[in-house]
This record gives C-alpha cells, structure tokens and sequence, in this order.
C-alpha cells in the first residue's frame, strides 16, 4: 500500500526522462553491437526463442526511448547456436575477436557457458550469462557476470518459506538427473530440507524429455510424504504436476525456477493450483518497466514472457544503462559492469556481488488460474 | 502399488509396441533401420493436434493423422531410399538418407510450429473421468489409448496374415528375390509395406501426444532409441515380437522406477537388450536368420 | 599470409573441431571397412574423454601421458566389447552398440568423479590446433601404412565375403577384434583431445547425437578411405556455419533455414554420391 505513491513517483521521472532523452542524449550518434548468442532453435529452444524475443522488443523500446541508452543505438545481433555447444564457441570466439562487440550476452544452457566463457576470459572479453545459473559459472573468471539469480540463491528461500507456512515433516523430491538445472535444483532441494529437519522419504529422478512420471509418482506417493519437490523445467513440470493430480496426489507442491511460466495452470490444469514457485522475476510485479514489458510482450508475440524472457530483457535494459553511463567498447562495458551499483530492471533493482552475480530478491510464487500470485 | 505400476506399464507398454512395429516391419522388408520413423511419428502428433484444434474430433483427427503418416512413409521411401535401392547401395547409407529426411521433417515442423509445446484442445487428461479399480487408478483416456493400441496392433496382424497384400509382404521380407520371380510387385509391396508401418508410428505419435496432452518437435527422440531395443528384444522382422518386446519395456522400465532405481533405468532397459542380444540374437521371436553385414 | 593467420584468430576453435572430428570419423572408418557398423565411437571417445581429463585435473599428468593411456583403455574396452558381439552382423550390431553407448552415457551420469550431469569443467585446454592435427596426421600415416600390409587385405575380405575369408583361413573373429579395437584407440585419441580443447565434458556430449555426427561424417565422406573420412567431417563441422553465412547472406529471417538447408544438403549428397564425396573422385579415375 505505501509502495503507490513512490511507483507514481517513478512512473513520472522515467517519463519525463524518457521525453527529454528521446531525439537526443549523450550518446547520441554512437552505435554500440552487442553479441547474443541464443538457443532459438534445437533441445533448447523453448527456451532460447524468448530470449530472442526480449532482445527484439528491448531493441524497439530503445529505438523508441521507451529504454534509455542515452540516443545510443544499440545493436543486439542475435545468433543462433542450435543447442549445440561446438556453434556457441565458435559464436563466442567470433564476436569475441570481430573488434566490434563490446559485449556478449548468453549462451542459453551452462553446459554451453562452461565450454564458451573460457574463450571470453583468455580475451579479457566482458560476458554475461542470462539463464545459466549452474554453480560456478561466474568463477570461471572476472570478466564473467551473470545477471540470472542462481538455484543456490532461491531454493533456500524457498524452502524456509513454505516449512514456515505448512510446516511438514517428510517431503519427496523429484528431479532431472541429466541436466545441470535440474541436477542442481535435487542437491540444493535436499540440503535444504534436511537442514529444516524434514525427513526426505523419496528421491525420485527422471530424464529431460521424459513424458511419462506415473511410476515414480506411484513410488513416491506410496510413501505419503506432506510435499513434493521438484527439480524440473517447464515441459516436465506441467506433466508432473498433471499426472500427480491424475493419480490422486494431494501433497503440497514446490519447485524452482524452471517452474516460472505464465503457462503453468493453462497447460497442467487445476491440479497446479497452489504450486510454489521460488523464482527470480514475477511477471505481476509492479515496477514500471515490468508492467510495460509484459504488457507489450504479450501484444507483440501473442503470449506472456517466461522467466527466460524476462532476463534477457534485463540484461537489455543493463546494457542500455551501461551504454548511457559512456560504454561503447568491451573495455568500457567491462569497466561500467565492475562499478553497477543499482540498476532498476523488469526484475526489479538488481546489482552485482562480488563474485559478479546478481544481487536481488527472489521471489516467492504460488500458481493460481491466470498465473500467479505471491506466496503468503 | 505394485498393481498401479505394472497397470503404468502395461499403457506404457502399448505405444511403445505400436511404434516399434513400424520399426520392425521396414527393416523385416528391407534390411534398413529406418531413423525417420520417429519424425513422421512426431509429425503425425502435430498434424492431430491441428484438427483437433479446428475442431475435429479426436477419433477423426487420430485417422486422418495416420492416413497422413502413412503417405509420408510412401514418400519417404520414394525420396530416399528407392534411388538407393535402384544402386544397390546397401544397408549403411539408407541409414544416412533417413536421418537427412529425419532433419528435413524437423525443420518443416518447426517453421509450421515454432518450439512451443503444443496441447490437445481436450484440456488435460486431468480433465477426463477417472476409473477406479481396487488399488488402481486411471482415465477414461488412457483406456481408450490402451485399447486404441491393441486394435491397432490387432488390424496389423490380420492384415499379415488374411490378406493378398499382407502375404506379399512377408514373401518379400523372406527373400526378395524369389518373391519377384514368383510375381509379386516389389515396389508396390514397398510402398504398400511403408504406408502400413508409417500409418503405425503415427498413430503411435498421436496417442502419445494425447497420453501426455503434449507434442514437441523433439518427442521422438526417446523413443526412437527405446523402440531400437523394443525391436531386439522381441526380435527383429517379427511384428508379435515387436508387441510382446513393447510390453516388456514398459514393464522393465516401470519396475526399474517402482524398486527406486530410475536413475539407472536406461542403463538397465540397454543392459537386458544387450544381454539378450549376445544371449540370444534372433531375440526372443526372431525369426530371421542372421544376415552377414 | 596475413590473411591466413588473422582468419586463424578468428576461427581456431572451429578449425580444432575438424580436426577432433575427423579423427572421430576415421575411427568409425576402420570398423567399417571391416563390415563392422559398430556403432560406439561415440561411447569410446566420451571414456577417453573422461578418463584423460580427470587424469589431468585430478592427477595433475601431462598431456601426452594422459592422452596414451586414454588411447589404451579405450582400445581395451573397445576389444573387450567385441567378445560379446563377436556373432552379431548388420544391424543387430549396430543396435547393440548404440545401447552400449547408452549404458556408458548413465554411467558417466551417475557418478561424481565425472562431475555427473553438472559435468567436469576447468580442464587444461592444452590440445592446441598443431597437437591436434599432428595426432590427426599421425593416425591418417598409420592407417596408410596398415593399408599395405595383409592386415587390410584380410579386413577387406572379411568385409566382401566373411565365409570366403573364412575358408582361407583368415580368423574371422580376430580381425573384427582387432578392428574394433584400432577403432577404439583412434576413438579414444579423438576423445582425448576433445577434453582437452573443450573446456568442460558433459555425458550428453557423448550420446546418440554424437554417435550419429561421426556415422554421417564418415559415410558422406566416403568410407573406403582417409581422405573421404576428413572431408566428411570437415563438411559436417562447417556445414552450420556455411548455413549462418548463408542466411545472413539471403537476409532469411527464418529460424528453421539454417536445420533445413542441413537436412537437404544431407539428403541431396548421399543421394548424388551414396559412396560419399571421396567415392566420386574414385569413379572418375
């Protein structure tokens, strides 16, 4: 409730600045590329084709000033690695030695991260991961930040906040055993539940692409546990989550981030209702630029932003700031990265640790009929 | 729990053998693994989910899906493995040819589709009535999907066994060779023999899609190695072994989960398929001969 | 000159993956040329490729050594494997090692020391461009040197007519033994050095996928020989970026271009030259 009068407060300011910052600005007459390299198509798709989209619509909102980058141009050159780790070095070695980008955003999946960002750290090269959050991606080196809150960020939150509320003493996790999120979302699940004294009755893992979860959800059920956890991306979430109400699963339901599209109760239904979700962005959220964002992602690709959309286009509106504040070139963007203290994104003000992570607060989500609400 | 699980794999069991039947019947034929079965398997999922969402209903999209399947296999064969055959070039590179078809399909879908996952207009299967049967549970879904399966399966056999064309069919696959000389039309015993197992595969695509009230542009990609070992086990070019080893997957796999061990389930599916690979190598109702490479 | 070395900065890595790539695919070429489509390269180099990183990593060995007894286990694991498949043919085979490598790929998943799914990073990227192409030229050499002895000529029969060879006296199981492990050693050399100019292993960099990347490789290559089997991977490592220039080039802003192109050039090479590019060199002379 006292939150209204500062947003209208920031409303205003962004508006007059935008005004002002329309046709002109410091950086007025200055291009500066920066380098994407996407998953748009392949295993990862679905994941890299938001990002692509963010990046579009953050290339019109600064064309129009809706972003301020000081009358900068700013060119996102989207590539396509294809889910194949072999094109995101390659990508990664191409714009990191074509003398022109100042910065590269992504790959979509850490796997590909660990093979690619060596390469910008040999060249000194400033990068920044928007959806790879396994751990240890930043210690790759100091020109490496990451703009994605991590599984290790959110999951204790998590977990503190439900055992706050429901108070339950045997929990089951289910998670992707071969894939690094989903891996990481079962370790840090388990750790975390043993630390808050619950007993884990079952630990069950299934494959990424999976479709069929009625046996371990059998398993799992036999074993009554007050709440399951789970460790998956979104296509094997919905199915989790459908086939547990399918089968009569009553426990109380919990994930990470991979769980974090508007999606959700249309595809798994009313058996979602209710589900936790510890995520780094919440498309309700109130901040100015969020509410523009979603509203003119939805109008222009017919569908709300996920969480992988909604990075990318922080990480645009980063780089705008960057832009604003004199970056033109790998070494300014590596400098401006190093000296962030606030910037006000669709995730809300964020910052960088120490190690190059993001600072910001996750958020803690419970799925209701048109998407979300925050969990109380 | 124990009955929930084999009932999980018993439906499991059942799309698993209607696609490896496809698999099975192409290479009883012809000698060749046909890598482009899962594409038109997803292919068929996706053009089912298109009617359904035009409004047909489910039955009549299911049909039409595999009618369109089964043209895709005939076409298949036409582009990329008749030329072949016509050069004699042996079993490797139709290999290759269908995995270049395989990548074409790919793309088409996604350029028709995009990389969402697409939903049957059906609402979920949360959404179907459920059945309760002592200790287990299903939808009235699944049964249909189950049942859907066998009939199939069912068609198939009498097919093979009552009919001109189905005798033609296995005259070739025994040996190509005489069955030319005794008059049968080869080429039209292919096509027919690729418009059967593709019709197949895709209704296998489009009862998977609605199971799971999901199709992907990569949902064949499990499926197409599990198929390979459904195929082993019952033995290759046998279509009862085909459905006899797609039940025992589905079993394997599900008891692998019930005793907690499904992070080690493919290496187990993989390990019983190699043991009784080097066991028994016609599998189990093989009845093909082994044929030097 | 200039030109040469500043296209090298820009495209080292690229380069170094046609290398790995081609020695991959003269691995799966000697299997072939044996009749063998044994398809468990993939799995080979992801056990060379595991083995000498965490040699490295943990062991601290230098390269060489690590890579040698990365070659080893492969070529033992390779011959071991042979036993059980000694009567298998066609594509029973085939199917048998793709399950291998299946069961080799949740090996490597569920276990810590390979990092599991969240995978071995950090490993020392000392397989430069010029290690990579002196092994590469190592085993092309030694390969045409294996090619005039009664070793090839043996294989090759093994391959025409497996009872004829028979008859003359060739033992049949020993040579696909033997094959088969000559593969899994070049396997694991290729394995190796992919480790150590990657940066970090993955099990699903050894899978299926991987396995089907050195079949085509090879086969649009041309199996008979070296030469076709490092075309064939010199093709399939560029074809994505040809595809990128190409659809820059053309301004087709359509995501799908660049997998169909793939697909078709695919399809349009085997059915052209079902001997692979090399095979059509052949015919001419």
């Amino acid at each position: 409730m006292r939150l209204k009068p500062f947003i209208y407060a920031v409303l205003l300011a962004s508006f007059g600045a935008s005004a002002a910052f329309g046709a002109g600005g410091p950086m007025a007459g200055k291009t500066v590329r920066v380098g994407v390299i996407a998953d748009v198509t392949g295993g990862a798709g679905v994941y890299g084709t938001p990002q692509k989209n963010a990046y579009d619509l953050a290339s019109d909102d600064i064309k129009a000033g809706k972003i301020d980058a000081g009358g900068a141009t700013v060119v996102f050159d989207v590539q396509d690695a294809a889910t194949d780790a072999a094109q995101a070095v390659n990508l990664m070695q191409k714009f990191t030695t074509d003398g022109q980008t100042a910065l590269v955003l992504g790959p979509t999946l850490s796997g590909e991260a660990f093979k690619a960002f060596p390469i910008a750290k040999a060249a000194n090269f400033p990068v920044m991961g928007t959806s790879t959050t396994a751990e240890g991606v930043t210690a790759i080196g100091p020109t490496v930040f990451r703009c994605a809150l991590a599984e290790s960020q959110v999951i204790p939150t998590t977990v503190k906040r439900t055992h706050g509320k429901w108070h339950y003493k045997t929990a089951a996790i289910i998670y992707g055993d071969d894939n690094a999120f989903t891996k990481t979302d079962g370790d840090i699940f388990a750790r975390e539940l043993k630390a808050a004294g619950v007993d884990v009755v079952d630990t069950e893992t299934f494959h990424i692409k999976d479709t069929d979860f009625q046996p371990s959800l059998t398993r799992i059920e036999s074993k009554h546990p007050d709440v399951i956890a789970i460790g998956a991306l979104f296509p094997e979430a919905t199915k989790i989550i459908e086939q547990a109400g399918k089968l009569g699963i009553k426990a109380h339901m919990m994930g990470g981030n991979g769980l974090n599209s508007p999606e959700m109760y249309s595809v798994a239904g009313s058996a979602s209702h209710g589900t936790v979700v510890g995520a780094a962005w919440y498309s309700g959220a109130m901040y100015p630029s969020n509410v523009n964002f979603v509203k003119h992602y939805t109008a222009k690709y017919g569908k709300g932003p996920d969480q992988f959309a909604a990075q990318a286009y922080a990480a645009a509106q980063i780089v705008a700031y960057l832009v604003k504040n004199g970056a033109t070139n790998k070494d300014g963007m590596l400098a401006g990265l190093k000296h962030v203290r606030v910037i006000q994104t669709v995730l809300g003000p964020i910052g960088f640790d120490a190690n190059r992570d993001v600072k910001s607060s996750p958020v803690i989500l419970s799925i209701v009929k048109n998407g979300f609400t925050t969990f109380h | 729990m124990i009955a929930q699980q084999l009932l999980n794999g018993l439906f499991l069991g059942a799309v698993y053998a209607l696609f490896a039947v496809g698999y099975t019947l192409v290479f009883g034929v012809l000698d060749i693994l046909n890598l482009a079965h899962a594409a038109i398997f997803t292919a068929a999922a996706f053009a089912a989910f298109s009617l359904a969402s035009m409004g047909v209903p489910i039955p009549l999209a299911l049909l039409a899906a595999a009618v369109m399947a089964g043209i895709m296999g005939i076409l298949l064969d036409r582009v990329a493995f008749a030329p072949l055959r016509a050069r004699n070039a042996g079993t490797l590179v139709p290999l290759i040819s269908s995995i270049g078809v395989a990548i074409v399909i790919g793309a088409v879908l996604r350029g028709i589709y995009g990389v969402d996952e697409r939903h049957f207009a059906i609402g979920g299967a949360a959404a179907a009535p459920v059945i309760h049967l002592g200790t287990v549970r299903f939808t009235t879904v699944e049964l249909l999907i189950f049942l859907s399966a066998i009939a199939l399966m069912l068609v198939l056999g009498w097919i093979l066994r009552a009919t001109a064309l189905g005798r033609s069919i296995r005259a070739v696959a025994e040996d190509r060779v005489a069955a030319a000389l005794l008059g049968v039309d080869l080429e039209r015993t292919i096509g027919a023999t690729f418009f059967i197992a593709s019709s197949l595969g895709g209704a296998a695509g489009v009862l998977t899609g609605l199971e799971y009230n999901s199709a992907t542009i990569d949902m064949g990609g499990p499926i197409e190695l599990k198929g390979l070992a459904v195929i082993i086990l019952g033995g290759m070019g046998s279509v009862t072994g085909a459905v006899a080893g797609g039940f025992i997957l589905g079993a394997v796999e599900t008891l692998a989960i019930a005793f907690g061990l499904s992070a080690w389930r493919d290496a187990i599916l993989f390990g019983v398929m190699f043991l009784l690979l080097v066991a028994r190598p016609t599998g189990l109702f093989g009845k093909r001969t082994l044929r030097a490479a | 000159m200039n030109a040469l070395v500043d296209f090298y900065a820009k495209h080292s890595r690229l380069v170094d993956q046609i290398g790995v790539n081609a020695i991959m695919a003269l691995s799966l070429s000697v299997s072939l040329r044996a009749g063998q489509l044994a398809l468990a390269q993939a799995a080979f180099m992801g056990i060379a490729a595991y083995l000498s990183a965490i040699l490295s990593l943990n062991a601290h060995w230098p390269l060489l050594a690590s890579i040698a007894l990365a070659m080893l286990v492969s070529a033992l694991v390779a011959a071991l494997l042979a036993y059980p498949v000694r009567r298998l043919r066609g594509v029973f085979l085939a199917i048998a090692t793709i399950g291998f490598g299946e069961i080799v790929r949740v090996f490597a998943n569920n276990f810590s020391i390979t990092g599991g799914a969240e995978g071995l990073s950090g490993i020392p990227n000392d397989a430069t461009t010029p290690v990579i192409y002196v092994g590469l030229a190592l085993v092309a050499v030694a390969l045409f040197a294996l090619s005039r002895t009664k070793f090839a000529l043996a294989v090759s029969l093994v391959r025409e007519d497996e009872h004829a060879a028979r008859s003359v006296g060739v033992d049949v199981g020993a040579i696909r033994t033997l094959s088969l492990a000559l593969g899994g050693a070049i396997a694991g050399l290729g394995g190796a050095l992919y480790a150590h100019s990657n940066f970090f292993l993955t099990p699903a960099d050894f899978g299926f996928g991987r396995m089907e990347q050195i079949l085509v490789a090879c086969v649009i290559g041309g199996v008979t020989n070296a030469a076709g089997a490092v075309l064939g991977a010199g093709l399939i490592t560029l074809l994505p970026e040809i595809t990128r220039a190409v659809q820059a080039a053309t301004g087709a802003n359509v995501d799908f271009f660049r997998e169909l192109v793939t697909g078709v050039v695919l399809l349009g090479v085997i059915l052209f030259a079902p001997a692979g590019i090399s095979g059509l060199w052949r015919k001419r002379a």
